[in-house]
């Protein structure tokens, strides 16, 4: 597993303390996994998506992502309805290792009240949660 | 020995099973056991049958104490009638070794523990010999003819340094080796004992050599999957302080031609008889790779839903599936060529109750359930037995 200053932090995400990413585009939030998260991990060989339709409450569990360690459940940032799953995880789980801000995001929701958004950390806050 | 390496443990499992792969195995312990009386302590306390074991050959089996009950597994290797070398697991060299010697009364040997005094690397995968042919100085010679559970050569000093009256394995540049026809991964290769100076070289060399058959350095998450799918026990896991009975490695026990009983006496043999309350272990297979945590977090639900044991190993063989009810494997000969494999999850359970094969299991894990069939193998088509001939 990486050192945190060889890891990479998006910038224009807002992150949670159990290392998901959501980023807010045109009324749609993706949700995702930190690089953290997938370092971690290790090789994820599986990833349980919910339906689309799925409505759901912050801090939910939406899903499980599981790796040659371990299986991690992953937590809803905000609440509302899921209007997209990335289909490509199903052949291609490891998109999450390779890519966890963009090709590897896990699913797209039609947010019930945006200033969730607000509770969660920038870049810096998150750093300086690992960092302890 | 890392859990894996850069490309992964799914990469590296997949290299084994495709070409090669190289393990560093250097924290098993070895033991020597020399002497007059060696063979009869060894064929007391090791559950096979050693008296038909001749140099050169070596052979799997395990040490129980008096309750029959499994100390640890070993491959025990003759190089004499009064000269064996016992290879056991990590951290085992002493507890062996103290175990062979309090049933030594009186007798005529000399027990060495040479833990950490020689170092070792696996190399396993179909063109093992291809890679290992460009580090041996007699390549011809050493391949000429090597059944499996055969080994040829010493080390360049210490109580291992007389070989069999075999033909010594040297490396390009003179240093002996002990090259054993053996593993841990059910695919054909080799292990290779040797001085801990010169392990280094050989490793980068290896790699080297490999590198036109994309050979891979394998971590701790590969040795695991491959061994799962190879059906072969993990000792203190798979085997341990319970019974050595009613379990898928009882070719480790002694027994007649007839199944009745044993062809000879061994310490813990007594204990084996069959009782009320002995447990059986069977591997198993599930339907996606999807996998639970092994240990007393997951039940072992029946048919009627009843917890009747608990899983001993659980993990992913990424080069196992299913067509239909069948498991094939990457090797698998007459596949379709578009049909994928993407792993199955496979293990051991241990239960309460006898069941057969194709038996139907859910391990649950809280929330998480898989389901599983008792089988009687796991991965199908393992090279590890197949002829020498045909990976030169």
């Amino acid at each position: 597993m990486k050192e945190i200053s060889d890891l990479n932090f998006s910038e224009n995400v807002k992150y949670t303390k159990d290392h998901e990413w959501a980023k807010l585009s045109k009324d749609i939030v993706t949700i995702g996994l930190s690089d953290y998260a997938q370092d971690q991990l290790g090789e994820i060989v599986f990833v349980e998506l919910p339906e689309v339709g799925d409505i759901f409450t912050k801090g939910d569990e939406f899903g499980s992502v599981e790796s040659v360690k371990a299986v991690s459940e992953v937590y809803l940032p905000v609440s509302g309805e899921v209007v997209e799953i990335n289909a490509a995880l199903e052949d291609n789980p490891e998109l999450v290792n390779e890519d966890c801000y963009e090709g590897g995001w896990l699913i797209r929701l039609k947010p019930d009240d945006l200033s969730e958004l607000d509770d969660l950390m920038d870049k810096a806050a998150y750093l300086d949660m690992l960092k302890g | 020995m890392p859990l894996w390496y850069e490309t992964g443990v799914k990469n590296e499992h997949l290299a084994v099973l495709k070409s090669a792969g190289i393990f560093d195995t250097s924290h098993m312990a070895c033991i020597f056991v020399g002497g007059k009386d060696a063979f009869a302590l060894l064929n007391y306390c090791f559950t096979r049958q050693l008296s038909s074991l001749v140099p050169g050959r070596c052979v799997y089996g395990a040490f129980l104490d008096k309750k029959g009950c499994c100390i640890d597994d070993a491959i025990v290797y003759k190089f004499s009638g009064t000269r064996f070398l016992v290879c056991v697991n990590a951290g085992m060299g002493g507890v062996i070794a103290k175990h062979l010697e309090s049933q030594s009364k009186a007798m005529d040997l000399e027990i060495s523990d040479l833990s950490g005094k020689v170092a070792k690397m696996d190399i396993q995968g179909k063109n093992s010999a291809k890679i290992l042919s460009r580090l041996l100085k007699n390549p011809d010679l050493v391949f000429g003819k090597m059944p499996y559970f055969s080994f040829k050569g010493s080390l360049s000093h210490g109580v291992l340094s007389e070989g069999t009256n075999q033909e010594e394995v040297t490396l390009l540049d003179g240093t002996p080796i002990l090259l054993s026809r053996s593993g841990y991964t059910g695919e054909f290769g080799f292990e290779i004992f040797l001085d801990p100076a010169a392990i280094l070289s050989l490793w980068k060399d290896t790699l080297i050599a490999g590198a036109p058959f994309g050979i891979t350095a394998c971590g701790l998450g590969a040795r695991d999957s491959l061994r799962t799918g190879a059906c072969l026990p993990l000792s203190h896991q798979d085997i341990g302080p319970w019974k050595f009975s009613n379990h898928p490695w009882e070719f480790a026990l002694p027994y007649t031609l007839d199944n009745k009983g044993f062809s000879k006496d061994f310490l813990g043999a007594k204990a084996l008889a069959p009782d009320k309350d002995d447990k059986f272990i069977y591997p198993f297979v599930g339907q996606t790779l999807r996998k639970v945590t092994a240990g007393d977090a997951t039940r072992v639900l029946d048919e009627t839903q009843e917890n009747i044991g608990r899983v001993l190993t659980c993990a992913t063989d990424m080069g196992i599936g299913l067509l239909g009810d069948k498991i094939i494997s990457i090797n698998t000969p007459g596949l379709p060529l578009d049909l994928k494999i993407t792993g199955i999850s496979c293990g051991f359970v241990m239960v309460s109750k006898p069941l057969e094969p194709g038996s139907k299991l859910t391990l649950n894990e809280g929330k998480r359930s898989i389901d599983v069939t008792v089988a009687t193998d796991i991965r199908p088509d393992r090279t590890a037995r197949m002829k020498l001939d045909n990976f030169i």
